[in-house]
């Protein structure tokens, strides 16, 4: 595998830096104690066969919980209070001062709440490992109430995650934790299974990105990511702020923003008060019609809602001296308005990829999805991660794309040009508009319910599969070629529901294969004969191939 | 600025080698590294192990359970339980949703200022239901979600039958057969079953029951298709072959979408399938009004979903009525193992009633102390910094806590790590400290009784000076006593001015010099230290730190113990 690792590898992909010893080297930086294997190692009765632990790492948490439970036993936030010496209470102490603005001064705002970010450049992987381990501990010894016996482990990570982080969380819970084997699945899988379906479009506004990732029969078919997502509306709320605060951040000086309040103070406001206003083609009326979401605190307020757009008093204790601001509450819409969807700071030809409002994001996505994937997953759109609790975000990204597919249709994806499309560049696909093209393939079937219909999609293609799937549902037919939201259990829980099932997970990484070979040793996935792939997580039903080839499945090699 | 008061850390050994850098040998070990935070411990959080002589840290020690608990009405609750209904308490045992404070269980119809403490279980009051869970710290109470209970007790599991508002939340057992009876009625009427909005237990068990169908009968028509394979039912390959979400391959693949067999999509709520309901103008109105009394985030994201909580996104976690009580987490007992020699070095007593430990070896009763005192420190600034650039003095008192005496050896860098470092002198880094002789037994050689011994024992080795004040000298130790040893450090802070530290840079000829602004604790003057302890040991028994037969001085071993560690002495002026 050395050569093909060789050949061009994108500088952050590199393993060669990262990986666990070869097989030369018996400890070495995955291997913490000499000897550890030979006391913690195989001897089947010390381990727990029938505990199965599933843990999901993410940009800000982790989740943990026995494979099977609905729910994870308990969550771990990365954070500054984990990144302190055992025993070091200075913070507790009555006259501590929180010094976040040394902090922000060294560029660390809000990096703190951080496991990693999706650069891997000049990040420390040691310091990954660390995080991960303190975490994982944390987890095991608070929620899970388990002793150090080794249990076999399933990971549910981002299905973008970048080698070399992948590969420092392999060593970090091989190392640390001695798991015998650690099966892989990925998030948009976990959360397609976790909505009862098998195609889908995700939408996970996480936390440092939004990523778009189109599911076609339990397969990845496309993914694409905007750096908009949580950070930035978080940094959006602190502009907000700081601008009200009477100094505007300065940000034309060429040094780092510099910043007024502390993150902490940010990320609160934003999670408590910043919401999202809706879309300027959506069909339903004002936010105060609203009938789905049945609060308790309706019924009080039925009677005293006169001001529709009251002051807002925001109390803000992290600046000096501490002060309160007065908003009126319709602007507390502006950092979202920001953050997703802003897109007048760019010239429309200069948006970088990485960088598209979200709703021109999901557009694209669609577009690029051949016709019969794309009808299928427009029914199947999944609202994930933490910025969709951002109230009225996602009826408003759904509006907004629902209308550029009015507006623009799928013209340039019609019948064969489909395969060309997913070639051309992307701009120039957008750049050309398709007002007067094709308007009877696209007209709004049912206004009222606020779905549109694709007609073009309605024709499916002749399918064995689909007159089996038709036959078996013939009470309520596939839904398809409407833009329709549908909501996921969580990928804890999808993931749960697969393990549970004992479906296979996307890869099954053996202990001592890896520490033998590390990333490196894995074969590309189309390399590996499928039948020799075939393992079950469930209890006792592990049945593996050939040990010689085994894969990272969408993670792929380096 | 606080003053701050110095401390040490001690880096277990098992962090040294996992380090990436551990081929450099020469490498000093900087404390302010990042990873450092990771492998530093104060003294009290380390174990021992009598039999490898090393270090235990939590991240080096085998774990097993004695014994689970509910630290709140300390029920001991057996193991299999774990598993099966969870890791919180089932009983009565519940924290406050704002801020975790325990909860009382209050008759409704009691006095309001009637909020003493009542045991879970048994309440105190005699008054009828129904019963609610108050705060006595910050006053929430139950109603405030529109919770009340009909019983005192096992309000576990009437939480567990209630969503917030009061309506009655139906088992998944109770939920089946509500939907069978409403399915043979729709069966008769010819009307579709309704939707319904699931919460998370109920959407996971309807999903998982449905997969379970699915790949029944996917399983079954397929043994009829293509028999070659011949699987049964929970056979991994079949599913594989159903699921098929490992499979590489294009996506017209007709091959690979044939093996995917006929398993079809959730179509009903019955099933698991939720559409999503994305108008929250509702919440947005909530918000309008009750923006004063949102949650923030801290109160809400460090809770799991417990029963009867909310599907994902409802958007209302942010508001006080969607708090649910947090029953309490379990805690457990454990003791702990050497993981290379696998004896026990921390074993607690069984009894949850206790915090006694049968077994308990604290690496303090094995490894010297080092405790921080002033000594000479010129020009300190009011709140205790010190002067940049002139020399301040530190004693440090090591304190010989076994019964053999010591070697010291110190190494620390003479600068240390980091962009302002400051010059450091260990005056004598070598010496012997006695051994941690009883007390009683100098007191009865002596004649003299109890702690006059120790201090009548203290010898001075430095020099006194013209003005009757002790002199530190380069090689000698401070100050002697039975079993402890002070020496002086002397340290030259380094100046804390950025555009010094550019120009004496420039003036190097180093480019990369980092001027940036100071960061969080950069000016306070820590010192990493390397600390090699020698004894003879008896071979004879195991009990090297038990002072029995040590007499015997035939069978004796030579043990060493090396280790980082890290004094804070201080913070200098800016
Ligand atoms: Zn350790
Ligand atoms: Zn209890
Ligand atoms: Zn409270
Ligand atoms: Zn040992």
């Amino acid at each position: 595998m050395a050569s093909s690792l060789g050949s061009a590898p994108l500088p952050h992909r590199s393993v060669a830096n990262i990986r666990s010893p070869g097989p030369g080297s018996a400890s070495g930086p995955s291997t913490p104690l000499r000897g550890i294997q030979s006391s913690f190692g195989s001897p089947s009765s010390l381990r727990a066969d029938e505990d199965l632990l599933l843990i999901e790492l993410g940009t800000r948490k982790l989740h943990i919980g026995f494979a099977g439970d609905p729910v994870p036993r308990g969550s771990v936030w990365f954070g500054p209070d984990q990144q302190r010496r055992v025993g070091d209470f200075r913070v507790w102490q009555p006259d501590h001062k929180d010094n976040w603005k040394q902090r922000a001064a060294c560029g660390q705002w809000g990096q703190d709440h951080e496991l990693w970010k999706s650069d891997v450049r000049g990040l420390d992987l040691g310091l990954v490992s660390d995080k991960i381990e303190r975490a994982v501990r944390e987890a095991l010894t608070k929620y899970m109430l388990i002793d150090s016996r080794p249990r076999r482990m399933v990971c549910v990570l981002p299905s973008g995650l970048p080698i070399p982080m992948l590969s420092t969380t392999l060593n970090t819970l091989f190392g640390r934790f001695a798991p015998p084997t650690i099966s892989l699945l990925s998030v948009p899988i976990a959360l397609v299974v976790g909505a009862g379906v098998r195609s889908a479009l995700v939408i996970d506004l996480g936390w440092s990105e939004t990523v778009v990732t189109g599911i076609y029969e339990y397969r990845e078919v496309h993914t694409s990511s905007s750096i908009r997502g949580g950070r930035m509306l978080t940094e959006q709320t602190h502009k907000f702020l700081a601008a009200r605060l009477g100094q505007g951040q300065d940000s034309t000086s060429a040094g780092a923003t510099e910043y007024l309040l502390s993150f902490e103070e940010c990320n609160d406001i934003a999670c408590r008060l910043v919401w999202c206003k809706p879309s300027s083609h959506s069909t339903t009326g004002t936010p105060d019609d609203g009938l789905a979401t049945v609060d308790e605190q309706d019924e009080t307020e039925a009677h005293t809602h006169h001001d529709l757009n009251p002051q807002i008093d925001i109390p803000l204790r992290s600046c000096e001296p501490p002060k309160s601001l007065s908003v009126p509450f319709d602007e507390l819409t502006e950092p979202c308005e920001n953050a997703f969807f802003d897109d007048s700071r760019y010239s429309r030809a200069s948006f970088d990829d990485h960088e598209l409002p979200v709703h021109i994001l999901i557009y694209r996505a669609l577009l690029q999805l051949p016709l019969d994937v794309r009808s299928l997953c427009m029914s199947r759109i999944i609202f994930t991660g933490g910025c969709a609790n951002v109230l009225g975000l996602r009826k408003r990204i759904f509006d907004d794309v629902s209308h550029l597919i009015q507006e623009r249709g799928w013209d340039h994806v019609m019948g064969k040009a489909a395969d060309e499309v997913r070639k051309k560049s992307q701009t120039k696909t957008q750049g050309t508009q398709p007002a007067g093209n094709g308007g009877g393939s696209k007209s709004p079937r049912d206004d009222q319910s606020n779905i549109w219909h694709d007609a073009a999609n309605s024709s499916p293609d002749a399918d064995p599969i689909e007159e089996q799937l038709k036959k078996a549902s013939s009470s309520r037919p596939t839904v398809k070629g409407e833009m329709r939201a549908i909501e996921s259990l969580g990928s804890w829980s999808g993931a749960s529901l697969i393990t549970q099932l004992k479906a296979p997970a996307i890869a099954t990484i053996d202990r001592d294969i890896w520490q033998q070979q590390g990333a490196a040793g894995a074969s590309r996935a189309t390399e590996v004969d499928p039948k020799g792939q075939r393992q079950s997580l469930g209890p006792g039903g592990l049945i593996r191939g050939a040990a010689s080839s085994w894969t990272l499945g969408v993670w792929g090699v380096a | 600025m606080a003053p701050l008061t110095p401390y040490t850390y001690i880096q277990c050994p098992c962090s040294d080698e996992s380090s990436p850098d551990a081929d450099d040998d020469d490498r000093t070990f900087d404390p302010r590294a990042a990873r450092s935070n990771y492998s530093l411990y104060g003294l009290e959080y380390l174990l021992y192990c009598e039999d490898c002589h090393q270090i235990r840290c939590p991240r080096c020690v085998a774990e097993e359970i004695v014994t689970y608990y509910c630290p709140s009405c300390l029920f001991e609750v057996p193991s299999s339980n774990i598993k099966s209904e969870g890791n919180r308490c089932t009983r009565s045992c519940f924290q406050c949703p704002i801020c975790i404070g325990p909860l009382a269980v209050n008759s409704l119809e009691a006095q309001p200022d009637q909020t003493h403490l009542a045991a879970p279980d048994t309440p105190s009051a005699s008054h009828g239901g129904p019963y609610i869970l108050t705060c006595s710290y910050c006053n929430w109470s139950s109603t405030e979600t529109g919770i009340k209970f009909d019983k005192p007790n096992s309000i576990y599991s009437q939480l567990a039958k209630l969503y917030n508002g009061g309506e009655h939340r139906l088992t998944p057992k109770e939920h089946k057969e509500r939907r069978k009876e409403a399915l043979q009625a729709s069966a008769v009427s010819g009307d579709p079953l309704p939707d319904q909005t699931l919460d998370v237990e109920t959407h996971f068990a309807a999903l998982k029951a449905f997969y379970q169908s699915q790949l029944a009968d996917a399983n079954a028509s397929t043994t009829g298709l293509s028999s070659l394979e011949g699987l049964g039912f929970a056979s991994p390959a079949s599913l594989s072959r159903i699921m098929s979400i490992y499979t590489g391959g294009s996506l017209h693949d007709k091959r690979a979408k044939s093996r995917i067999g006929t398993m079809r999509e959730a179509l009903t709520s019955d099933e698991g399938l939720q559409l999503a309901s994305l108008d929250e103008s509702s919440s947005i109105s909530a918000l309008r009004l009750h923006h004063a009394s949102t949650i923030p985030p801290t109160t809400y994201q460090h809770q799991t979903p417990h029963l009867g909580a909310l599907p994902p996104h409802t958007g209302g976690a942010r508001f006080p009525s969607h708090l649910r009580p947090i029953p309490c987490l379990l805690r457990t007992k454990r003791s702990k193992r050497c993981p290379l020699c696998r004896h026990i070095i921390s074993k607690p007593e069984a009894k949850v009633s206790t915090t006694r430990f049968r077994i308990r070896l604290v690496a303090g009763s094995y490894v010297p102390s080092i405790s921080i005192l002033p000594l000479n420190i010129p020009q300190p600034s009011p709140d205790g910094a010190l002067a940049p650039l002139v020399p301040a003095q530190f004693l440090l008192k090591f304190l010989n806590p076994i019964f053999e005496p010591v070697r010291v050896t110190l190494a620390t860098p003479s600068k240390t790590p980091g962009r302002f470092g400051a010059k450091v002198t260990v005056l004598c880094p070598e010496f012997e400290i006695d051994a941690n002789t009883d007390v009683w037994e100098d007191a009865l050689k002596d004649g003299v009784a109890g702690k006059d011994v120790a201090a009548g024992a203290r010898v001075r080795r430095g020099t006194v000076g013209e003005d009757g004040q002790q002199q530190p000298e380069v090689g000698k130790i401070w100050e002697r006593g039975r079993n402890w040893v002070s020496i002086v450090v002397e340290v030259v802070p380094a100046s804390l001015r950025l555009d010094l530290l550019a120009a004496t840079g420039k003036f190097a000829g180093g480019e990369g010099v980092d001027a940036g602004p100071l960061r969080e604790d950069e000016d306070v003057l820590e010192i990493p230290m390397f600390v090699r302890v020698e004894w003879d040991a008896d071979t004879g028994g195991d009990d090297v730190g038990s002072g029995v037969g040590k007499d015997q001085k035939e069978a004796k071993e030579k043990r060493e113990l090396a280790y980082w560690c890290v004094l804070g002495l201080g913070r200098v002026r800016q």
